[in-house]
């Protein structure tokens, strides 16, 4: 089990756009992802849960992966919320 | 931020075949558009394109939410589409959409972002996406919503339906206005609000009270609202509410009614048209909706108008009346009892007693314009007057100085007369071109209207005063057990509508009567409506049980109000149990009348319940009656009412918060 905490930088936060981007992503990935928010566990691979959160711009999430690429998972979110979702 | 306050029966296009993205897209554009939320369909539409240029709004599970927040939005609204075979949104797991809302919100950030978390919240839920793909008809898609939000966020139930933030606007504006304008235009006002919060809609009362009027509606509210509804016994400024949906009715329906009410208003998709200063109220076409106006309801606001101008006139006039009585009583003592003097024994007393004199004959021709006015507006007035004034002299061609006075019957013949003629007039002198349209209200109505109220009235006179003297002189003749009997009628009467046409026709007889010096039946009159509140206020008080907590709470308030001559606090109770307040009230208001009538009780002033004690003959004896009309209704209370109140929804209107 991987944690790690981001600050979003996003304008929007982790809004339809982003939240639908990091849920597609995290996908990718056979280990389980979950958001802590406030005290809740989401579940960050569905973009609906995501968006219900209504995470905002300069929020801070601690994402929670757990399984055999954990760490790939992990990685990726990083890149992808400090760049603020630009996929390449 | 309440979804199915968003939503509109017409903006739900349910099992629809579009044959592409754009396609719906276009669709549900077009829908907002219709229904009004947008100011720039086009500027809307390219937004909402490029949203979806940007990510796809098909979120998976056969959803998707097109978008956008601009200024080409008027007002926050979402349209809704099913579509039974699915249709390609390049949506992110690549199935075909099944379910779209498209969400249009103004230029405010904040908003956009809870909505649509909201909204995610909602489609989380397993059931939402079968069911709602499923509904027969709009109104389940939105009975759905509604409850799955129920469910879902049920601190929002509470929550107070703020005005759109920045827009100030709302989403249902109301006018209330009643004649006597001291109660039932505020309870009305308050039912509709109480009623809305709970269906989550926002609202705001205008007030037309007998003070003037409270919350005015700005001209911004009105362009940002969806419908207005007028519910008024008395005419409200119109012009402002042209091409609006308006939605016309009753104070009582408004007030008894609320649901019923804000539901018709929001279905009526008629436009109003105003016309100018050629009368007051037109439809284009006619109202096909049960509660709205109709020709008797017309007829009644118009008399009602008249009623509510000339009613200070009478209250002043003889509250001056009664004064020089007193002060005779007072100065002169016994003597002051030849009736030759009585009221003028004194300077003084002259002084107000022929001050009171011409409030009363002021009333008359100020009844007949008023009502004119109410009927055609402006020009009405001045013909109107000058008919009522006709009557009130009794002029007629053989004695064109006067005779008979038609008093007033004669004056509202006259008030009606004047004011459909000028109507008629209005519409014929329509033709003429702008140009000269001036000459119209300087000339053509005045001398027109004039000769031909003239005419008419100088005809009509005798006749009219002959009913006159039937119905007030002769009625009022009425002597020993025949005039007890009237005052019992009097009194049911008051108690039988609580505020409605019946009671305003036997207030309207006592204070007529009481210009004319018949004090006896203003006292029945009175007495009938101070029961029914007080006869509540004491089996809420000695019968506890057969009352809820509210009901009880607000047993004490209709002592105050009984005891101050409004009727209308017994109102409540007869909307949630008829049955037994009905004929509880009615008898006791029978017995109060009849008991009055009996004793000889007089009053002099038209209104004041226990304060104008000093005003009343015998008022020990108008005690008891009043005391013994409420122990009677009382008891019939406490024998017709079932230990639990019969139907709890009928509070729903909150008039007992």
């Amino acid at each position: 089990m991987l944690n790690k905490k981001f600050t979003i930088i996003s304008a929007e936060g982790l809004h339809l756009r982003t939240a639908g981007i990091l849920a597609n992503e995290l996908c990718k990935y056979d280990c389980d992802s979950e958001i802590l928010y406030k005290g809740d566990m989401i579940n960050a691979k569905s973009l609906l849960n995501i968006m219900a959160a209504c995470i905002k711009c300069g929020d801070e999430i601690e994402l929670q992966c757990n399984g055999i690429d954990e760490k790939e998972a992990i990685e990726k979110a990083e890149k992808l919320i400090a760049s603020d979702f630009n996929v390449d | 931020m309440r979804i199915s306050s968003l939503l509109n029966e017409d903006g739900i296009l349910l099992k629809s075949k579009p044959k592409s993205k754009e396609e719906v897209i276009n669709t549900l554009v077009e829908c907002h558009f219709r229904l009004g939320n947008l100011n720039d369909k086009d500027s809307f539409r390219k937004a909402v394109l490029e949203r979806e240029a940007s990510t796809s709004t098909g979120i998976g599970g056969g959803m998707a939410i097109p978008h956008a927040m601009t200024e080409a939005v008027k007002r926050p609204a979402i349209t809704a589409m099913t579509v039974e075979d699915g249709v390609d949104f390049k949506s992110l797991d690549g199935k075909p959409v099944n379910l779209i809302f498209m969400i249009a919100m103004p230029n405010d950030g904040k908003q956009h972002m809870n909505l649509l978390s909201h909204l995610a919240t909602l489609m989380m839920d397993k059931s939402l996406f079968s069911s709602l793909t499923a509904v027969e008809t709009p109104a389940e898609f939105i009975d759905f919503i509604d409850k799955l939000e129920d469910k879902l966020f049920p601190d929002e139930a509470s929550e107070n339906p703020e005005p759109l933030e920045e827009n100030k606007g709302y989403k249902i504006l109301a006018v209330t206005a009643c004649p006597m304008g001291i109660s039932h235009t505020y309870m009305a006002a308050e039912a509709l609000e109480k009623t809305a919060k709970e269906m989550h809609y926002s609202i705001k009362v205008e007030t037309n009270g007998s003070a003037g009027a409270a919350n005015v509606l700005t001209d911004e509210e009105i362009e940002k609202a969806e419908v207005i509804i007028i519910a008024a016994d008395k005419n409200v400024d119109m012009e402002r509410f042209n091409g609006k949906r308006v939605f016309i009715t009753s104070v009582t329906d408004g007030l008894r009614k609320p649901k019923e009410t804000i539901k018709a208003a929001l279905s009526n998709k008629e436009l109003y048209k105003y016309k100018g200063d050629t009368s007051g109220s037109e439809y284009i076409s006619k109202p096909s909706i049960p509660m709205h106006e109709t020709i008797a309801h017309k007829c009644y606001k118009h008399l009602m108008s008249g009623v509510s101008y000339m009613l200070p006139f009478a209250i002043g006039g003889g509250i001056l009346h009664a004064l020089s009585y007193f002060l005779d009583m007072i100065m002169l003592g016994n003597s002051a009892l030849d009736f030759g003097v009585f009221g003028t024994g004194t300077q003084v007393s002259a002084f107000l007693n022929t001050l009171g004199e011409y409030a009363f004959q002021c009333m008359i021709p100020i009844f007949s314009g008023y009502i004119a006015m109410s009927i055609a507006d402006r020009p009405g007035l001045a013909i109107g007057a000058v008919g009522g004034l006709m009557a009130n002299i009794g002029m007629t061609f053989t004695n064109p100085q006067g005779g008979v006075s038609s008093g007033f019957i004669g004056a509202l013949l006259a008030g009606f007369f004047a004011g459909i003629f000028m109507w008629f007039l209005e519409r014929l002198c329509s033709h003429i071109p702008k140009s000269i349209a001036g000459i119209k209200s300087v000339l053509i109505y005045p001398v027109a209207g004039m000769i031909v109220i003239g005419f008419v009235m100088g005809a009509i006179n005798p006749f009219a005063s002959l009913l006159n003297e039937y119905l007030m002189y002769d009625l009022n003749m009425l002597d020993g057990n025949a005039r007890i009997m009237l005052g019992a009628v009097l009194g049911g009467m008051m108690a039988l509508d609580m505020g409605g046409p019946l009671s305003k026709a036997a207030y309207l007889y006592g204070t007529i009567s009481l210009t004319m010096g018949k004090y006896d039946v203003m006292a029945a009159v009175m007495a009938g409506g101070m029961t029914p509140p007080l006869g509540i206020a004491l089996a809420t008080t000695f019968f506890k049980s057969k009352f809820s907590d509210a009901e009880r709470k607000s047993g004490a308030v209709n002592y105050v109000l009984g005891l101050c001559f409004i009727t209308e606090g017994a109102i409540p109770y007869a909307a949630a149990d008829p049955l037994a307040i009905l004929p509880s009230c009615f008898l006791g208001s029978v017995l109060a009348g009849n008991v009055s009538m009996s004793l000889g009780c007089t009053l002099q002033v038209p209104h004041g319940g226990i304060f104008v004690i000093p005003f009343m003959g015998n008022p020990s004896g108008y005690l008891f009656a009043i005391l013994s009309g409420s122990l009677a209704t009382m008891l019939i209370i406490a024998v017709l009412k079932r230990r639990e109140p019969i139907k709890k929804h009928s509070l729903d209107t909150g008039i007992f918060d």
